[in-house]
């Protein structure tokens, strides 16, 4: 599936230098067989597959260098945002949906959920655009795009290199989380144990705190731990947007390109991240919540 | 429309607002990265690998050209050959020899003397390593001798204009390629080269993928000294984003923006903006079939009567004005401008015009009659002429320019169906031949003899865009392949460039041009290659780069040395000149800071007060 749904796009990799590059047919035929693009699909794959098992993921077409060492070096900006994107979504997702589920037609549920329902339907790139505008371009107050200035790599010159595509992103997702929290508040809000606590003469605010959020926030922590699946795949929007040199904006240049070997990479890797985190999801969700084990 | 295209209208309009000045803060040089020792180039590609043998984008080009030298470069005036590291090359009678001598003193960046057998060296590498990028400058069998440090001599089995083209090939030290020698090139390529050994201004010694690329000044130059002491590249995916930092000062030069964005950036003051003469051109090809069994292009097409009709009922300046926003000029001849000595002005006399009265006539003459819907009949085949024409979305500008020849054709009875596609999905219809015309781009060297090739018959299924085939001007292209002399070859280049536009197997629609924004008060003196409307960028040349100098540095007497970048300017930079700001970038004003503190002391101090009050509950578990 990896192998043969690059395959699909139409065009070929090599081709496309031609124009650009002015190179003549016998020049384009070299690079063909150099990178195996010569040999049959089937001829490619089976060495895809037995490369792929010994872990050599290939070299990339365009620039020659191995994958896993163009997807280490942008591994950490990845990780750096969509980590942090992720744990603002889902700690201001679970808060607001936490309030806004236990109090259910409140004006701050009603203010929330629009908010962030809004946020979440609308298009990340197109966010991070405003964003991009208002804060770097109207007010100046953020840099327009990239990792870090060119005169320095400080820890604070990297946070205001990332605190708009943050916000993008963390404004983006918050929505998913607060829907979710807040409708699993409702659902627990109308369990008896709920009502018991009360007879039994607790505060509401313990009530919530105490018996409510705990047994609500389960299926959060599958859905924040399949998020982190998601992170080695980077945000290729957002960081084409923001300039950002990480996994996702690598994705974006590798399908301009046609560059199969990276993207073959970077799909394998963000698919092994996913897999293993529903795996983890799964397993640790039984020690979190007794009655699955019990079923 | 992809989403990158969507959102740049909405960015447009609003950049265009704040560069004029309707919304208040400018913002302006906050981020600021230009200082007097550092200039900050925005670019929208970036450098996959810093090996100057893994060439692939126009930037990784740019890197290579700002740090190497070629033997004979391009010269800052036309293209042509000049001198480069080599003072003179002569030719022998024959034009089997040709001998160089190399300036005096020159050295590698390390230290390491430069001499006539690194570019020997370096000559034999790319014919026995097989770069294709360098070797089709080498008639098989050429040898190279070095009888002393300075001399090379180059013997080739067959006459070659040689060292007048010049070869595009960058010389690279034999110490440090040396032990590459008989190595595979996916090896050759994965070296870890930084910082690298280079002859030119600059050396690359920090590549940060997928970011910023810096280069730092090389004292052991042999030219006139930079300005500079580092040039850092740094790359923009999103084009809105480069403008918004130029705006900024996070950048001194923007390079490489769409014509999308022109008025955006015309509105942003201190900025001047450099049209270059277009180092690619637009082009409608027709299809004449023979690519492959399944070809089915329309057969009016083979007509040179619909051809010419076509061509008279495109009008090339509203397509510049309304496509290109007016950063293009109308095309003409298929050898590009930016080849000064070799590209052809077609005469007043001959350029078919845009007069839709004169194709209307021309069809109804060739017996071409309307039908019931208005759509002209082919006598021939009962076929009505309708086009089916893919443009491609890696040509911008092919896809407004598709709908108004679209609109342009429906004047004179034949209907066009334009589609965009991808580049990927283009190569396989030009491969398949399953389209009647379709626009897409071309490129091509300094030297015209790429360019003139492709059209002939032997690049059918190759890289001939629709399969023309036609003996003259086959016979035409391998003369002046052949000619030696260089007035004579002019001659023929002229000639071949006029058959085609004769022959209309392309329209050429249109030259765009390459878009380099600067902050006028933050650098000056970039001098264009070529002269006039040339890069400011290494693009040919590194000229624009040495001569570069900070704005507030900059005087009449400096500026002399180089000739300054014809760019029009966004508003008076002499009323700024001097105000560059420092590199210490400012972020949000301090008020800003304190509301968020305050914010956070505020949600801390009600969590607190919260968590008191419920701990004062009594247990009742």
């Amino acid at each position: 599936m990896n192998f043969f749904l690059f395959r699909i796009m139409p065009g070929d990799p090599i081709a496309l230098l031609a124009r650009s590059q002015r190179l003549s047919p016998e020049a384009l035929e070299l690079q063909r067989v150099a990178f195996g693009l010569d040999q049959p699909l089937i001829t490619q794959f089976g060495v895809y597959v037995r490369e792929t098992i010994s872990g050599n993921l290939g070299v990339s077409l365009i620039s020659g260098l191995p994958v896993w060492e163009l997807i280490l070096s942008r591994m950490w900006p990845t990780l750096l945002l969509v980590g942090i994107g992720t744990i603002l979504a889902a700690g201001i997702g679970v808060l607001a949906g936490i309030r806004g589920g236990w109090r259910r037609g409140s004006r701050f549920d009603s203010g929330s959920l629009y908010t962030s329902m809004v946020l979440y339907s609308t298009p990340e790139g197109w966010l991070g655009m405003l964003l991009l505008i208002l804060f770097a371009g109207l007010l100046g107050w953020f840099p327009a795009g990239g990792y870090s200035s060119s005169t320095s790599s400080g820890t604070t010159d990297v946070a205001m290199h990332l605190a708009l595509p943050v916000l993008a992103l963390a404004l983006g997702y918050v929505g998913q989380f607060l829907i979710v929290m807040r409708s699993s508040m409702m659902e627990v809000k109308a369990q008896p144990y709920i009502n018991l606590a009360r007879a039994k003469g607790l505060t509401d605010p313990d009530v919530r705190r105490r018996h409510a959020v705990p047994n609500a926030i389960l299926p959060i922590f599958t859905l924040v731990v399949i998020s982190v699946g998601f992170i080695l795949g980077g945000a290729i929007v957002i960081e084409t947007v923001f300039s950002w040199p990480g996994i996702g904006l690598l994705t974006y240049e590798a399908i301009q390109t046609l560059d199969y070997p990276v993207l073959q990479g970077v799909f394998l890797l963000s698919s092994a991240a996913v897999i293993v985190a529903s795996l983890v999801a799964d397993i640790t969700y039984g020690f979190l919540d007794p009655r699955v084990d019990a079923i | 429309m992809s989403i990158h295209h969507r959102l740049s209208a909405v960015a447009i309009a609003a950049m265009t607002l704040s560069g004029a000045g309707l919304v208040s803060g400018s913002g302006s040089s906050a981020w600021a990265a230009d200082d007097a020792t550092t200039l900050t180039i925005g670019m929208t590609v970036g450098i996959d690998n810093p090996n100057i043998w893994a060439l692939n984008s126009t930037s990784e080009w740019s890197a290579v050209t700002l740090q190497y030298d070629m033997l004979m470069k391009f010269s800052d005036e036309d293209l042509s050959a000049s001198p480069g590291l080599a003072e003179s090359c002569e030719h022998n009678a024959a034009y089997t020899t040709w001998t160089c001598t190399l300036r005096e003193d020159l050295t590698w960046s390390d230290g390491t003397p430069l001499t006539s057998r690194d570019v020997a060296f370096t000559y034999r590498f790319v014919i026995d390593q097989g770069f294709s990028y360098f070797t089709s400058y080498f008639p098989k069998g050429s040898t190279f001798e070095t009888p002393d440090d300075r001399t090379i001599v180059w013997n080739s089995p067959e006459p070659t204009r040689g060292m007048d083209l010049p070869p595009w090939v960058y010389i690279v030290p034999e110490h440090i390629w040396g032990p590459y020698i008989g190595k595979t090139n996916k090896e050759i390529k994965q070296a870890a080269v930084l910082p690298n050994v280079v002859s030119g201004p600059y050396v690359m010694t920090e590549a940060v993928p997928g970011q910023s690329w810096t280069f730092e000044r090389n004292p052991n130059f042999w030219g006139t000294a930079p300005a500079y002491d580092r040039i850092v590249f740094r790359l923009y995916t999103n084009q809105e984003a480069m403008v918004q930092a130029l705006k900024n000062g996070e950048i001194a030069i923007a390079d490489g923006l769409e014509s999308a964005l022109l008025p955006a950036v015309e509105a942003i003051p201190n900025v001047a903006v450099q049209k270059i003469t277009a180092d690619s051109w637009v082009n409608l090809a027709f299809n004449f079939g023979g690519q492959d069994p399944a070809a089915n292009p329309l057969p009016a097409l083979k007509d040179l009567r619909v051809r010419q009709a076509i061509a008279l009922a495109i009008d090339k300046q509203a397509i510049v004005d309304k496509a290109f926003q007016g950063a293009a000029s109308p095309g003409e001849s298929i050898v590009r401008p930016l080849s000064v000595y070799w590209h052809l002005d077609v005469p007043d006399d001959q350029v078919i015009p845009y007069d839709p009265d004169q194709a209307n006539a021309l069809l109804d003459e060739a017996g071409y009659a309307r039908g019931e819907d208005g759509i002209r009949v082919d006598p021939q085949t009962g076929q009505p002429l309708v086009i089916r024409m893919p443009t491609s979305n890696d040509t911008p500008g092919s896809d407004i320019a598709g709908q108004l020849i679209a609109s342009y054709l429906s004047q004179i009875g034949i209907e066009v169906k334009a589609q965009p596609v991808s580049a990927g999905k283009m190569y396989d219809l030009q491969q398949s031949g399953d389209f009647d015309a379709y626009i897409w781009y071309w490129t091509g060297d300094p030297d015209p003899n790429y360019q003139l090739s492709v059209f002939t018959s032997e690049q059918c299924g190759d890289l001939s865009d629709g399969c023309w085939r036609d003996p003259t001007y086959d016979d035409l292209v391998a003369r002046q392949a052949s000619t030696l002399d260089r007035d004579e070859r002019l001659t023929l280049v002229r000639e071949a460039q006029q058959y085609v536009y004769d022959q209309v197997p392309s329209i050429v629609l249109a030259y765009p041009n390459s878009l380099t924004a600067y902050r006028t008060d933050i650098v000056a003196d970039l001098t264009p290659v070529p002269a006039g409307d040339g890069y400011l960028t290494p693009s040919y040349s590194y000229t624009g780069m040495v001569s570069a100098r900070p704005a507030q540095s900059a005087d009449p007497a400096a500026s002399a040395s180089g000739q300054p970048a014809s760019g029009e300017s966004g508003s008076d930079s002499a009323d700024t000149a001097g105000e560059t700001s420092s590199a210490s970038p400012s972020g949000p004003p301090v008020w800003l800071w304190g509301i968020a503190a305050l914010i956070v002391l505020g949600v801390v101090a009600v969590l607190v007060m919260r968590r008191r009050g419920t701990e004062d509950q009594p247990d009742t578990h």
